[in-house]
């Protein structure tokens, strides 16, 4: 347990977080990106954090929370080094974002969007669009987007991030070029 | 960037897309190199922004975000002599289901959202730009703050753009994973710092918007169009498309078809045109069942119903809508029932929580769909559907997203009642293929803690 004087957020992400109202026609506007930088040092936002968010830009921590606790991006609990945000809206689920589900869950270890891995590095969540729907079914994973997911590119993500040699019994696909010829 | 899916190359009716695919054309030297900027020096140098703004006008433009208002009367709107900052914010907060075109603009050609910011910014007498990028968007985002980047050190973006004294500047604005945040006042609570929950109108954004200031709204797509109207006239580009819709479109097409991207396509052509012949039509074997023509919150058409026209009058008269231009296909394959709750899990999910009909009677449908796929409906539940549906429409919410839900209700049921009734009434589904999404891992939360 951390002593009840040491802060949750490091100095020199606080004093980031109090250059940010500056940016905007009204301090107000930096409560996101304060939210945001502190989220990215720790992982997902706790209590304290967000207290000292709202001390630094002169605002309720009521407040602050109530803003954190609207959008779905800011987390509430630890996730994993690496979480799969996978779309299982329509356009995903028609071509089979629910199987992609089952198949990560079973790669990863992990039931519930709630749960880490026990190694820590691991976790998911069910997302509505993402807008790549041409690419259905997909997914967001440390800020990129993956495509047109199966099992095998489910496992080789997994792999990769365990720092495992990716086996597979395909040979590697050519790199697909743009086509010349206008599709549209 | 991945593979190209959708409308590039130079083709007749190409106004958005007919570069898209030329190598490189994400940066400033090939997009100027292909004409790039001639359109804002013009806008700058040889009009006057009432010239612009009556330029737009004659174009017939209407806004591709969704509601299809008027963009050169809502640009008008801005009382371009008031003292004192105005604002011109981008909506690039694509969340609607089944809609990718934003992105698929900003990632192959983002100099021109810049160029069209530009041009609207001046027109409207606004001296700063705010883009409202979904926070998903991370290399769209890359993109174009790159783009701005590149148009900051020519000077495009500045204080003296092409000579002018009319500084411009735009900026970037994350979201972060709201839905609601696609409904004009929404954003500006978000880009305020605030719950992103709708206001009321009036006061309309034209008069009251960002910090309370005159702003203009504009989706992604409205604005990479500006830069045609200007280089062609807005008469020539009104010669594309009908009376009433002029010029062309991207629509996403997703779901059950072969070819699922985004295509550029003359408004007022046919379903039957952009789901058989550009995507390629359902898998072989299948037939389209039923088709959702604008987004998600578009009410669905049967698969009978083909020869729909994109234009906005039609669906309108077939009591649907064009909204976002998302056309997701749904084959024969698939359940109507689970895929409307799955919608309407989406719409529990995505209610901000300001308005009780919406809170309340998303999450109720819900509670009702889940009954039924779990073989435990009857007549009551379909009763009980319709009414919510009733409940969410006909301007009982602040904003759209409860209409939206009660559109899916409403379309399903009225096309597809036999598959409710099959469901609710003799516990079994003609169609079995996709797995019960009854139960979702991450269950929703009930509107937005």
């Amino acid at each position: 347990m951390s002593s009840p004087n040491k802060s949750a957020l490091p100095t020199h992400i606080l004093d980031e977080i109090r250059e940010l109202p500056a940016r905007y026609p009204q301090p107000r506007s930096a409560v996101m990106p304060a939210l945001d930088l502190a989220q990215e040092e720790l992982g997902h936002l706790t209590p304290e954090a967000m207290s000292e968010v709202a001390e630094a830009l002169s605002l309720d921590p009521g407040y602050v929370e109530g803003v954190a606790t609207f959008y779905s991006l800011f987390h509430h609990q630890p996730i994993g080094k690496h979480r799969f945000y996978v779309c299982t809206n329509l356009s995903c689920m028609l071509r089979g974002a629910n199987e992609v589900v089952d198949h990560l869950k079973q790669a990863i270890g992990v039931e519930r969007s709630d749960q880490v891995s026990s190694d820590g590095l691991f976790s998911f969540e069910e997302v509505e669009c993402l807008g790549a729907c041409e690419y259905a079914p997909m997914m967001r994973l440390d800020h990129r987007y993956f495509y047109d997911l199966n099992d095998q590119k489910v496992d080789a993500l997994v792999a990769e991030r365990r720092g495992k040699p990716v086996v597979t019994a395909e040979k590697p696909k050519p790199k697909r070029v743009p086509r010349k010829k206008p599709g549209g | 960037m991945a593979e190209l899916r959708g409308s590039h190359g130079d083709q007749a009716h190409h106004i958005l897309t007919s570069l898209f695919g030329t190598p490189d054309l994400h940066t400033l030297s090939v997009y100027e190199s292909k004409g790039g900027y001639t359109a804002l020096r013009k806008a700058l140098l040889d009009m006057a922004p009432a010239d612009i703004t009556n330029e737009v006008k004659t174009s017939g433009l209407r806004g591709r975000g969704g509601a299809g208002f008027a963009t050169g009367t809502k640009w008008s709107f801005i009382n371009r002599d008031a003292p004192g900052p105005k604002y011109v914010v981008v909506n690039a907060d694509e969340s609607e289901p089944g809609t990718a075109k934003d992105r698929y603009i900003l990632e192959n050609c983002p100099h021109m959202v810049v160029e069209g910011i530009l041009i609207a910014a001046y027109a409207v007498g606004a001296n700063q730009a705010w883009v409202y990028i979904r926070g998903e968007y991370d290399e769209p985002s890359r993109m174009l703050q790159a783009a701005i980047e590149e148009a900051r050190a020519k000077g495009y973006v500045g204080p003296k753009p092409f000579g002018k004294d009319f500084p411009l500047d735009i900026r970037l604005y994350r979201g972060h994973g709201a839905y609601i945040c696609g409904e004009e006042t929404a954003l500006l609570e978000s880009l305020e710092g605030k719950r992103a929950q709708p206001r009321s109108r009036p006061p309309f954004p034209a008069v009251k918007g960002a910090w309370g200031r005159p702003t203009l709204l504009n989706n992604v797509e409205t604005l990479a169009t500006v830069p045609a109207i200007i280089n062609r006239g807005g008469a020539e580009y009104a010669k594309l498309g009908t009376a009433k819709n002029p010029g062309t479109r991207l629509l996403t097409v997703s779901g059950n078809v072969r070819k699922p991207g985004v295509y550029e396509v003359e408004i007022g052509k046919t379903f039957r045109h952009v789901i058989m012949e550009l995507a390629g039509g359902p898998p072989e074997g299948r037939v389209v069942k039923v088709f959702w023509p604008g987004g998600s919150s578009a009410p669905v058409l049967p698969g009978s119903m083909l020869d729909m026209t994109t234009d906005a009058e039609a669906l309108a008269a077939a009591k649907s809508m064009g909204g976002s231009g998302g056309v997701i296909v749904m084959d024969d394959s698939h359940c109507i029932v689970k895929a409307a709750h799955r919608l309407l899990q989406f719409y529990a999910h995505e209610s901000c929580g300001k308005c009780t009909p919406c809170r309340i009677g998303q999450d109720w449908a819900v509670r009702t769909y889940e009954r039924i796929l779990a073989n435990e409906g009857s007549q009551v539940e379909l009763d009980i559907l319709q009414r919510v549906s009733d409940g969410l429409q006909n301007g009982r919410c602040l904003c759209g997203l409860g209409d939206s839900g009660g559109w899916v209700i409403d379309s399903t049921l009225r096309h597809f009642r036999e598959e409710y009734e099959d469901h609710a009434l003799r516990h079994e589904c003609r169609v079995g293929t996709v797995a019960p999404p009854a139960l979702r891992a991450t269950s929703p939360q009930v509107g937005r803690t």
